[in-house]
């Protein structure tokens, strides 16, 4: 038998009992046990840590089948001999939970809980913790310190080993299912991951992330890192602090704070009433103050007005000089101006008169000449000059016909070189006019 | 009191409102005296809630509880 194969099987140490020479124990998983015996010597050779082997424990034993052939008082049996133990590497609890967290944390059951609102102000709480545990005295030692005293409904259970994990999910379960119970609990004190191991079974972590009921987890101590911590709606690090995360208000100085407030409403109430009461005296005596008060203002603005129209009419005067010294200088300007340009004008006139005037003078003398010559031409005298003679009437007229002449008797011949009287012969006349 | 608030928490943030509202000195007569009334019977109210948590721990297992919740409603003893 000895012969056989050496081999390791890792489980749960479960009735964990010894005799003068061996010690006895189950090794379990979650498909079955394995009877095991180990010698006392070498238990104590392998130097395990004391109280490292019990029950609840996670161990690795190395070893081989064994039979006991039976006495008179005992049946023969088959065990499993170890000559190795260790406790379970922390290791392999790790990677196993690392991998449930990322399962569930990737189905978002860490946010629920998270997201349920939490009373401030609960009036029951319950508590999943172990009946003899200290969890249980520091939890109700940190309500009394928040000044709480409601109620408090205890659900205990096993909080180590494998049965424990059940038996929280099912007293969770129970609380949950009292509509007076606003909040839970779920306290242990610390110990190794092994020890934890019940506070991350995936079933109870899966049935508290889909609890209405805020779960405050209070496992292990600071370091201990369990998944129920992760799902919970708050993880404290001690039943104290769950205290604390139950009952987020601190009553003592919540009812401090109701007094101060009851005391600065009946100020306020008395206050507001008073304040207004003055007000309102002092609103009757004030029509009086404000007739004066407008009477002075009145005369202030009287004053401003007189001082301001003042003002306006020296300004006004003043511009209006400005603008009469303005328009009269451009006047002159315009003046001097005007005067030059009529100067220029005349004198541009003047030149053009005198050669106008020169013009007609020339015009008028040809003319002149040629009337002379025309006169000339029509002169008597130079007919007389071709030896032709006028007969002119005593009063020095012409004779132009003979009747007039016969008329007249007598008439005067006046000739180029000078006159002579002739008789005028009416009968001789008539002979040569008649030849 | 007109209408009760849902919890702790609403009366505390109404009175806080309520608290406010008064030290900005901007309530007229009415308002405030309306503020001071509801105030009164806010801190009423929540003084009654504490009285629920301050009257002595009470500690019940969860059959208790049961057995309790079954019963009609009896006066609560500390």
């Amino acid at each position: 038998m000895r012969r056989r194969a050496r081999v390791s099987l890792i489980g749960e140490v479960t009735g964990f009992s010894r005799s003068r020479t061996q010690a006895y124990f189950e090794l379990r998983d979650t498909e079955g046990a394995v009877p095991c015996v180990i010698w006392l010597n070498e238990l104590e050779r392998l130097d395990l840590p004391k109280g490292g082997l019990r029950d609840g424990a996670e161990v690795v034993i190395g070893g081989g089948p064994n039979y006991y052939r039976g006495s008179a008082q005992a049946s023969p049996s088959f065990s499993f001999r170890a000559t190795h133990v260790r406790l379970a590497g922390e290791g392999d609890l790790l990677a196993r939970l690392e991998a449930l967290r990322e399962q569930l944390r990737a189905e978002g059951l860490f946010e629920l809980q998270k997201q349920l609102p939490r009373p401030r102000l609960p009036k029951t709480i319950g508590v999943v913790t172990a009946e003899a545990g200290a969890a249980r005295r520091d939890l109700l030692t940190g309500l009394q310190r928040r000044g709480w005293a409601g109620t408090v409904v205890w659900a205990f259970a096993p909080v180590q080993d494998r049965r424990a994990a059940p038996a929280v999910a099912a007293a969770i379960q129970e609380l949950a299912a009292r509509p007076v119970v606003e909040a839970i609990v779920v306290a242990r004190g610390g110990g190794s991951l092994a020890d934890l191991w019940a506070f991350c079974d995936e079933t109870l972590c899966r049935t508290v992330a889909m609890l209405r009921v805020p779960v405050i987890s209070a496992v292990g101590h600071e370091r201990d890192s369990t998944l129920i911590d992760d799902v919970a709606a708050v993880a404290c690090s001690t039943p104290t602090h769950a205290a604390e995360a139950a009952v987020p208000l601190d009553c003592d100085e919540a009812r401090a704070g109701l007094e101060r407030c009851a005391a600065a409403l009946r100020r306020t109430g008395e206050g507001a009433v008073g304040a207004r009461t003055r007000h309102l005296v002092a609103l009757a005596r004030g029509p009086a103050r404000a007739l004066r008060r407008e009477r002075i203002a009145l005369n202030q603005k009287t004053r401003e007005i007189r001082a301001a129209a003042q003002r306006g009419v020296a300004e006004r005067v003043s511009f209006q000089r400005r603008i009469a010294l303005v328009v009269l200088d451009r006047t002159a300007r315009r003046a001097v101006t005007g005067a030059a340009s009529a100067a220029t004008t005349n004198r541009r006139r003047s030149v053009a008169l005198d050669r106008s005037a020169s013009a007609a003078l020339r015009r008028r003398r040809d003319g002149l000449r040629r009337a002379a010559m025309a006169l000339r031409a029509h002169d008597p005298e130079r007919t007389l000059e071709r030896g032709y003679a006028l007969a002119e009437d005593t009063a020095g007229e012409p004779v132009t016909s003979a009747a007039a002449a016969i008329a007249a008797g007598h008439v005067r011949l006046r000739f180029a070189d000078g006159g002579v009287g002739a008789k005028i012969d009416p009968e001789g006349g008539g002979d040569e006019r008649a030849a | 009191m007109s209408e009760p608030p849902e919890s702790y928490e609403s009366a505390v943030e109404r009175l806080e409102q309520i608290i406010d509202r008064l030290d900005s000195g901007q309530a007229g007569l009415r308002e405030t005296l309306d503020l001071c009334r509801e105030g009164r019977d806010l801190v009423t109210y929540c003084s009654a809630e504490l009285d629920a948590v301050g009257e002595g721990l009470q500690e019940l297992r969860l059959d208790e509880l049961a057995a309790r919740l079954e019963q009609p409603a009896e006066p609560r003893q500390s």
